[in-house]
């Protein structure tokens, strides 16, 4: 195992660590909980955002906490849902006038925790809402899921609430919002590699050179099938068409267009994907207002792709475009 | 204890009953758990209590909802598998109903059995009859629920009749098919073998009945 790492144990910790150090007038970690938050929080002039799943994505989440994202993350360890007391200990330390809005991916160990710390908020007179995340078109059901599972797609969720409350929405508007925005978002992704978690020491599964999983879950979950690896443009080919007709896209509409790394695969394949989704999003009759090609919601080193489609409306175009200052962000 | 209203002495005992039951019958809950389930049932159960009973000494004592939050919260978190979030909302919803109150009688732990079923249904998405700890919980319930809070020696009579019932659900949910929980993957196969949830709500009960009575 070729890894960055001192104990493995300590992976999450250090990563933590590493980030506020590099961040040192805008974020600020309380370790006991693995809690990352905005050094201006909390506020009483907005509702606080907060996301907490299973580490082992970054940048999602703790990079994207920052003016115009979140305002705080609480990850658990790799690929396992965060604790119900770091979910309860950060909308608790978030909490203002305003309220807690907390997102949280559809996968079954991450609502449990939210809606328990959820509960336990509520009792205690804390004004706390929460929105449910699941753009991933591939498969129905999954290892860790009942109904579709939470992917890349979350990234517009953050980005849209964020923005919508910076600019003063009540958390009620920001649950509308967040809703909205989960149901115009679509996902699929591919995977090329397996990954390892540094604590686990072997692969969370086996593909072999040559092969590939189609509709793969950020966790390595399956997809839709194991098959031959194949050309960019063939792949891509099966991944927009998955996407496109599932909510579905249509001529004249407008769109934002991610084409998101899973961590292992360079950029430069990752724009040999946007070529072919961008010709096949025009030949669709779709206007790419926005595209982001990069890195968002990633499984360690596992190299493949996803491909996220968003339909716009001026709302959400005009939060997109919103400020937003976040550490993997900073030029 | 007759009939005066528990306070946390008496909750705390409870929960020791809990926790000592999962210490006891680690190797028995995850035999049965092998049946047709994955086995790790007793293990789960023990592994997380193991760690409340580390914690037991440093534990809030304040007030009944500060001790069962804290017990919920350790349950969820290192109960393994779907039940620490399960066995945990039971807890939780014993915690929260019992916010601003200093003791609480016979009504109040059938409501609190009240809340704390709903709960775990919300969280487990298990319906009556799924054959979960749901079908023994419910019934438990419902013979807590027909003593009168004011009768006399309620709670020795309460016990014993919820202990009764609980052990009955063992054999009146034998033969359903699971639909949920642990044994839900092996579905026909379930038919004919006993739930280890059900069986452990049952022996908790008789515990207690035990623990609190003799």
């Amino acid at each position: 195992m070729n890894k960055f790492f001192n104990d493995p144990n300590n992976f999450v910790p250090e990563m933590c660590e590493g980030l506020v150090m590099a961040n040192p007038d805008t974020l600020k970690y309380v370790p006991e909980y693995n809690m990352i938050y905005r050094s201006d929080m909390p506020s009483n002039d907005k509702v606080a955002i907060v996301q907490g799943s299973g580490s082992g994505h970054e940048p999602a989440h703790i990079m994207a906490v920052g003016k115009g994202m979140l305002d705080a993350a609480c990850p658990g360890n790799v690929f396992a849902a965060p604790p119900v007391d770091f979910c309860y200990e950060c909308i608790k330390r978030m909490n203002g006038p305003k309220g807690v809005l907390y997102i949280v991916n559809n996968y079954q160990g991450d609502k449990m925790a939210w809606q328990m710390a959820e509960e336990m908020a509520l009792a205690e007179g804390i004004n706390v809402k929460g929105i449910m995340v699941d753009d991933d078109v591939s498969v129905k059901d999954s290892t860790h899921t009942i109904g579709r599972r939470g992917v890349a797609g979350n990234f517009f969720v953050i980005k849209a609430v964020g923005a919508a409350s910076e600019q003063g929405a009540d958390l009620d508007a920001l649950v509308k919002l967040g809703n909205k925005v989960n149901g115009l978002v679509r996902t699929m992704g591919v995977a090329l590699t397996s990954c390892t978690p540094p604590a686990k020491g072997s692969p969370i599964f086996q593909i072999s050179d040559g092969e590939m999983e189609m509709g793969v879950g950020i966790h390595g979950e399956p997809g839709r099938r194991r098959d031959k690896m194949k050309t960019a443009d063939e792949i891509v080919e099966e991944l927009f068409k998955a996407v496109a007709d599932d909510l579905p896209f249509k001529s004249g509409d407008r769109v934002a267009l991610m084409v998101n790394g899973l961590g292992g695969t360079p950029i430069s394949e990752l724009y040999i994907l946007y070529r072919k989704a961008a010709e096949m999003a025009k030949a669709r009759g779709l206007t790419i207002i926005k595209n982001y090609v990069n890195e968002y919601c990633t499984s360690l080193e596992m190299a493949g792709a996803s491909l996220t489609l968003l339909k716009l409306d001026n709302e959400l175009e005009a939060l997109l475009n919103a400020p937003a200052e976040v550490p993997i962000r900073v030029f | 204890m007759a009939n005066k209203n528990i306070t946390l002495v008496e909750v705390e005992k409870a929960v020791q009953v809990i926790m000592d039951t999962a210490f006891e019958n680690e190797d028995y809950f995850s035999e049965l758990d092998g049946l047709a389930g994955d086995g790790d049932f007793g293990n789960s159960l023990a592994t997380g209590f193991q760690v409340i009973r580390e914690q037991w000494d440093t534990l809030p004592r304040t007030n009944i909802n500060a001790f069962l939050m804290k017990v919920a919260m350790l349950t969820t978190s290192h109960v393994g598998g779907s039940s620490g979030p399960i066995w945990g909302t039971a807890f939780m919803r014993a915690a929260i109903y019992s916010r601003e109150k200093d003791d609480l009688n016979l009504t109040d732990i059938v409501n609190i059995f009240d809340s704390a079923i709903e709960g775990i249904m919300q969280r487990g998405g298990a319906q009556p009859g799924d054959k979960t700890l749901i079908d023994a919980l419910i019934p438990t319930r419902n013979a807590l629920a027909e003593v009168k809070s004011d009768a006399p020696d309620c709670w020795k009579r309460a016990l014993k009749t919820a202990s009764e019932a609980a052990t009955q659900s063992i054999e009146d949910t034998k033969n359903l098919q699971a639909k949920r929980g642990r044994q839900c993957f092996t579905g026909e196969r379930s038919i004919g073998t006993v739930d280890p949830g059900i069986v452990a709500v049952a022996t908790i009960m008789n515990n207690m009945n035990k623990a609190f009575t003799q």
